[in-house]
């Protein structure tokens, strides 16, 4: 029998990294699992091996050869601040930390394919783009925000990799932002608040991945990497007033000139700290990408479609049950007061 | 005539339907027997009605809980449908459309309908080529607009455009519909026909870089030139602003007749005569996909469209006659 694959997983104790190395570990042609992360994961991982490392740090460069991996998956990338890792650092983890990653898989010779978890913002949020992003379509838009010009920096840096080692399938997914019941993330955050601000006169189209094809397309593309970016979206889109709807929540209208400044309070509370401008144009705007390639070529067909996904969130988000709206005026109130 | 309006507007079954309109126009026809004036007649014969109202009433709530159905593109149905009577009032007494050949347009299947482009300020051009479609086509379905990008950056414009099955013009945008199989409505002259001085109306102006024609080829759809013959006169754009098209970054801000002189009065379109005259659909089959890439056929076969497109404008031109009685 060949030997299994061997995998090793940056940023394990992020909800991304652990929940993968779960579905992996489940996986018996995976000989070997690591992760590498500052802090160790929190969940019952069995056979995953936990390496203590900063990916920011060059000392990366002589663990991660002697794991003789030949898959790595680079989930540090991070959208939001999470525990440990404050707004400060962002830049650091996802710009710096990618660098030093691939620059030990440069000395990694046993490494066969590279998998990194990126984001769909780098195409932007625009009135007159394409109403569906294909691959080919990034940086149509000037890259505005700290985060999209971030990523814009990470995918340099990967293209660069790739091009100079044809030898490695070099996988890049592009996420649009991921809800899912339990997933505590700044955009579930915003959707349960008590009253959501929106922009008035504006509903834009979204693609809310569900938590569960996240994890399943990282899988996928983990065991079938396929050359190059792949979005990660589910099928169709659904409109912000739908989700508000559907989830129960009184809307405030806001102009929009002001939306922005309100936000950026709004924004940390919500924990999106300096990523708030990107929020605001994903909110005015909105974003449709096309997933074909991941469909067709990573061959992962995602559970939910974007309305499914919304309606999962609703239905088992026990905040979101406690505050479904009521025609009694002491449920209404109660609703304002039960949230504090 | 006023019962059909009132019906039009509900979404109950066909044999509600049937029965609440019979119970309307018995109630109409005995109002007018008792030497009601037929607007008395139909107002007292509403009371037949309540069911809609009822049903006016689950719409609402059904649509607040969050169950209506939009497609991938953000296209509602039900709100088009919604609207749709405000148009239809333009388009039978406001206007008086005349439509001719709208059988040209495929009842099944994709096609690219290419049209001229005018009304300066709110090119109204687009509402009635959909509503031609929808009233005279046997077998109507809701064409897709492509519409100027800048509508799409504007508050409450933006999700009017989006709900009613209008996208941001952009190739990738019409291949996508196409090979859905769906309608798409283009107008290549853009800006360029919308904000042409009042002088030059129904002279056509280039039409792009052929982009919609390298459109129809890459996914095999026919295209369906179409002459709007009417829409020049809604708004005479006599001069243009050009202080204030950079206060609103808008591509231009038309001076006509009536406006900026009568203030939001001037807002509403002069009631010109319109005609809307389909032609043959021409067909692009023969050629393979590949011949997109051929940027002398692109042009050869987008100067055909337009030269078709202006004959026929001149043609409709002498058919309407006078532009306003």
């Amino acid at each position: 029998m060949a030997p299994g694959r061997r995998v090793v997983i940056t940023g394990i104790a992020s909800h991304w990294g652990s929940e993968l190395a779960r579905l992996l570990e489940a996986d018996p042609s995976i000989e070997f699992i690591a992760g590498i992360d500052t802090a160790e994961p929190a969940g019952d991982l069995e056979r995953t091996e936990f390496i203590e490392a900063d990916i920011r740090n060059p000392v990366l460069a002589r663990i991660l050869p002697g794991t003789e991996a030949d898959t790595v998956v680079h989930c540090g990338i991070l959208w939001y601040p999470e525990p440990g890792k404050s707004a400060r650092a962002l830049h650091d983890i996802n710009v710096i930390g990618t660098l030093q990653l691939l620059a030990a898989c440069e000395k990694t010779a046993t490494l066969r394919s590279l998998v990194v978890r990126s984001s769909a913002a780098i195409y932007g949020c625009d009135g007159a783009a394409p109403s569906f992003f294909t691959e080919e379509m990034a940086r149509r838009y000037p890259l505005k925000t700290r985060f999209q010009r971030d990523i814009g920096e990470l995918e340099g840096y990967f293209e660069n990799f790739a091009r100079r080692h044809s030898d490695i399938t070099c996988c890049l997914l592009r996420y649009q932002p991921e809800i899912g019941p339990g997933l505590d993330a700044p955009l579930a955050r915003y959707l349960s608040l008590p009253v959501v601000p929106t922009q008035l006169g504006f509903d834009p189209r979204l693609q809310l991945l569900h938590a569960e094809d996240a994890t399943g397309a990282l899988a996928a593309a983990t065991s079938n990497p396929v050359r190059g970016p792949v979005n990660v979206a589910p099928r169709g889109t659904i409109s912000l007033t739908k989700i508000l709807r559907l989830a129960g929540r009184p809307t405030l209208p806001i102009p929009h000139p002001l939306f922005g400044p309100m936000f950026a309070q709004l924004g940390r509370r919500l924990g999106a700290a300096d990523l708030y401008n990107d929020g605001v144009m994903l909110l005015r705007y909105g974003r449709g990408v096309d997933n074909t390639r991941l469909r067709e070529e990573v061959g992962y067909e995602p559970r939910f479609d974007a309305e499914g996904a919304v309606r999962d969130f609703v239905s088992k988000n026990a905040a979101s049950r406690r505050l479904f709206p009521s025609p009694l005026p002491g449920a209404v109130a109660q609703r304002f007061v039960g949230s504090r | 005539m006023s019962a059909t309006s009132e019906t039009r507007t509900t979404h109950e079954g066909p044999l509600e339907t049937v029965a609440g309109t019979a119970e309307f126009l018995r109630r109409l026809r005995s109002g007018l027997n008792d030497g009601l004036d037929p607007m008395s007649a139909a107002e007292r014969a509403a009371v037949a009605l309540p069911k809609t109202l009822r049903d006016s009433v689950q719409r609402v709530g059904r649509r607040m809980a969050g169950r209506y159905h939009e497609d991938e593109w953000g296209f509602d149905e039900e709100f088009a449908e919604a609207v749709y009577p405000f148009f239809e009032f333009l388009y039978d007494y406001w206007w008086r459309v005349q439509a001719t050949g709208v059988e040209n347009v495929p009842a099944h299947g994709r096609a690219l309908v290419v049209s001229n482009h005018s009304g300066s300020l709110f090119p109204f051009d687009a509402t009635m080529l959909v509503g031609s479609i929808m009233k005279e086509h046997p077998l109507p379905r809701w064409p897709r607009p492509m519409v100027l990008n800048w509508a799409f950056e504007l508050p409450f414009l933006s999700f009017f455009m989006r709900k009613v099955g209008g996208v941001p013009a952009s190739p990738f945008n019409a291949i996508r519909l196409l090979e859905q199989d769906e309608i798409v409505m283009v107008f290549p002259e853009g800006v360029k026909g919308t904000g042409k001085p009042f002088s030059e109306r129904y002279r056509l102006q280039r039409f792009g870089r052929g982009g919609f024609v390298e459109v129809a080829l890459r996914t095999g759809s026919p295209i369906v030139p179409v002459a709007v013959v009417g829409a020049e006169e809604i708004y005479p754009k006599i001069a243009d602003s050009q202080l204030l098209a950079k206060l609103l970054g808008a591509p231009f801000v038309p001076i006509t007749p009536t406006l900026p002189w009568l203030g939001p009065l001037g807002l509403i379109p002069l009631p010109s005569r319109w005609r809307i005259e389909f032609c043959e659909p021409i067909d692009v089959s023969e050629y393979p996909p590949e011949a997109a890439d051929d940027r002398a056929l692109l042009f050869e076969i987008s100067e055909r469209v337009r030269d078709t497109i202006q004959e026929q404008l001149y043609e409709a031109l002498v058919r309407r006659g006078s532009a306003f009685l």
